[in-house]
């Protein structure tokens, strides 16, 4: 142990004496969406509050194999660290055995990798379970509505991980006994974007759907639902709204009673322990495998804490 | 300025000589044809009439309108014998340099906070003219450099939507004017859609700009030799999709009231799929706005027949692939058959 801080020591005084000691390769998923580019400009500006860190993004615009290669030239440009927010999950396994083939510390962010629970050395996880967003959405959801009603679900982008996981979760709380008098009367896509669940919303209103609450898979496709209903005429009161996000434009909506319920999903936190992962990997330092950090719901009342 | 060439070119087009019936009445029959499909199956499946309401009729053309006003430039480029694949990232692009114009100032994190407020015609202007400006650059390259209009504006496609990234490194442009919002409001944007698709049409059918577009598309040499400034029209064309691209990208924004980096992807090939089921020729010199106005409404058709009857997410995408290719093979052999008579 006193070997380690020894040289943990002399680490840190070769470290300072650098012009820049640390690139971190930060490949993205996707720029072009509101989280993600919370997440990337998190990483990017906590980057520069730190001596000698230089932080290097690129985007995957959601393609896997755009990534890869991305991960392939960071390795070879000679990055110290890399963190990557996964286009899907099942992309990870590869890119973690490529990683670590050189040697180049690895961190997932976010999008847990399908090997999270045998990551090889160098690697960890930071992120936080989309289950639970969905979790939390819907229990609180159930609860405005007393555990029966008919509830529409709005998926994001079919075979995302969010997508997946979060739909999960507003089904298995469904199923639950306090909440199965709640059916699921449709359940449809909207691509995560407002225009399209604006159209979905008014092509379900159209055919007469009737239903209580609207659970979407992100705010985004809530406030699209909102946009809709209330051209529609719709008294807000008379249903209730959940998304995920906690974006800006959302809680705007909270504030004004549209929309119910939000999830805050810590972009800010993920993204500043992602880097304090990497670098620790770097300089030697312990750390764990999994790092979680926790949703949190965002309702009328604890509104103004995640007003900025 | 041999007249001749170009009427007798654009003849493929101008049917008005009541010998065959136009073009366009095949794709109309289609679509009717896919609107009764779902009135059957509405009785069958969900009890209701599909097309007896109001509300979903409106809708079915709403929700297609902003693909529609693309459609029609990209019509009149695909006559030329050209292509535009960039019209869904100009769309992104000048959806979020429009928008910048038309924030409110009760809108705390505005990207220009000196200049809120703007009456709306500011933000309207600024993408019409970004519109403008991405199509004149397409044209220039296309007409001037000769390189292929797939890779002009491939290179387009990919340029402008990192400028639409780029600009607020991804942040979304929101808390736009009610003023702004107006013309994407209720269905501002089908009057938008019909109004540009009406301008066009008369446009392509009775002036020299429509003849020259047809005749470059069905024969650029002959057009050339007849006294076509071929060039000069190109860069007209393609100026003209870039503008209705543009325009499209405003009308996006107010709808959704927000702009976003993303908005608009896969945009082109919609479009170009309602141009192409329309009837539009993807060798040139065959095309007509009315065509793809059908086509438009088919694909807006079909959206709302899906989520009407209910149809699994993942199913709808494999469905409307299918119908697209369907409906161009049924017109290919229609024409096929007509012309053996």
């Amino acid at each position: 142990m006193k070997k380690f801080f020894a040289s943990a020591a002399i680490a840190a005084t070769l470290m300072t004496g650098t012009a820049h000691a640390e690139t971190i390769g930060v490949a993205m998923s996707l720029f072009d969406d509101n989280w993600l580019t919370g997440l990337r400009t998190s990483m990017e500006d906590y980057g520069k509050t730190l001596d000698g860190v230089k932080i290097v993004t690129e985007d995957g615009q959601g393609d896997i194999a755009k990534q890869q290669s991305q991960v392939d030239n960071f390795i070879a440009s000679g990055v110290d660290a890399i963190i990557i927010m996964l286009v899907d999950a099942d992309s990870g396994a590869a890119i973690s055995k490529t990683a670590a083939a050189a040697g180049v510390p690895l961190i997932f962010v976010n999008n847990a990798p399908s090997n999270v629970d045998s990551l090889p050395d160098k690697q960890a996880f930071v992120g936080s379970n989309e289950e639970q967003a969905g979790t939390l959405e819907t229990q609180t959801i159930c609860k405005m509505l007393g555990g029966k009603g008919k509830a529409v679900i709005m998926q994001g982008q079919l075979g995302t991980t969010g997508q997946r996981g979060r739909t999960k979760a507003t089904h298995d709380v469904l199923a639950t006994p306090e909440c199965k008098g709640i059916e699921i009367v449709e359940e449809q896509t909207a691509n995560w974007m407002r225009t399209p669940a604006l159209d979905l919303m008014s092509n379900w209103l159209s055919a007469g759907l009737e239903f209580d609450a609207v659970i979407a898979n992100n705010d985004e496709m809530a406030l699209g639902a909102i946009q809709s209903l209330k051209a529609a005429g719709r008294s807000m009161d008379s249903v209730a709204i959940g998304g995920v996000d906690a974006t800006a434009d959302a809680l705007q909506a909270l504030e004004a009673g549209d929309l119910d319920v939000t999830v805050f999903q810590n972009a800010v936190g993920q993204g500043k322990g992602a880097v304090d992962a990497a670098l620790k990997i770097v300089k030697g330092e312990p750390i764990e495998k999994k790092n979680y950090i926790p949703f949190e719901l965002v309702t009328k009342e604890n509104l103004a804490q995640y007003k900025k | 300025m041999n007249t001749n060439l170009a009427a007798e070119t654009a003849g493929n087009a101008v049917s008005g000589s009541g010998r065959r019936l136009p073009q366009e009445l095949n794709i109309f029959f289609i679509l009717i044809a896919i609107a009764l499909i779902f009135e059957v199956l509405g009785w069958i499946f969900a009890g209701q009439s599909f097309l007896l309401n109001p509300q979903r009729l409106t809708i079915m053309i709403l929700q297609v309108s902003v693909i529609g006003i693309i459609s029609v430039g990209v019509t009149q480029v695909i006559i030329t014998g050209g292509i535009d694949l960039s019209s869904g990232s100009v769309v992104g692009m000048t959806a979020m340099i429009a928008a910048g114009f038309a924030q409110s100032s009760t809108w705390a994190r505005a990207i220009y906070p000196s200049l809120t407020d703007l009456p709306a015609i500011v933000p309207i202007a600024t993408g019409l003219i970004i519109g403008v400006l991405a199509g004149l650059i397409n044209g220039a390259l296309i007409a001037y450099t000769r390189i292929p209009p797939f890779i002009a504006t491939l290179g387009m496609m990919v340029s402008a939507r990192g400028i639409s990234k780029w600009y607020t490194k991804g942040q979304p442009v929101s808390g736009l004017t009610e003023q702004f919002n107006f013309i994407g409001s209720s269905v501002a944007p089908v009057v938008v859609f019909l109004v540009v698709a009406l301008i066009f049409h008369i446009a392509l059918r009775y002036t020299r700009y429509g003849k020259f577009t047809y005749a470059i598309g069905a024969n650029v040499q002959a057009a050339r030799v007849s006294g076509i400034n071929v060039e000069a029209h190109l860069l007209k064309v393609y100026a003209i999709a870039g503008l209705l691209a543009g325009l499209a990208g405003v009308v996006t924004a107010a709808r959704a009231q927000t702009a976003q980096s993303g908005m608009g992807v896969m945009y082109e090939l919609d479009a170009i799929a309602a141009a192409v089921i329309g009837g539009t020729s993807l060798s040139g010199g065959v095309g007509r706005i009315t065509g793809t106005v059908i086509g438009t409404i088919i694909l807006g058709v079909m959206t709302s027949g899906f989520t009407f009857l209910r149809v699994d997410a993942y199913y709808q995408e494999v469905i409307k692939g299918m119908i697209i290719v369907a409906a161009v093979v049924v017109d290919v052999y229609r024409q096929k058959a007509r012309r053996k008579v």
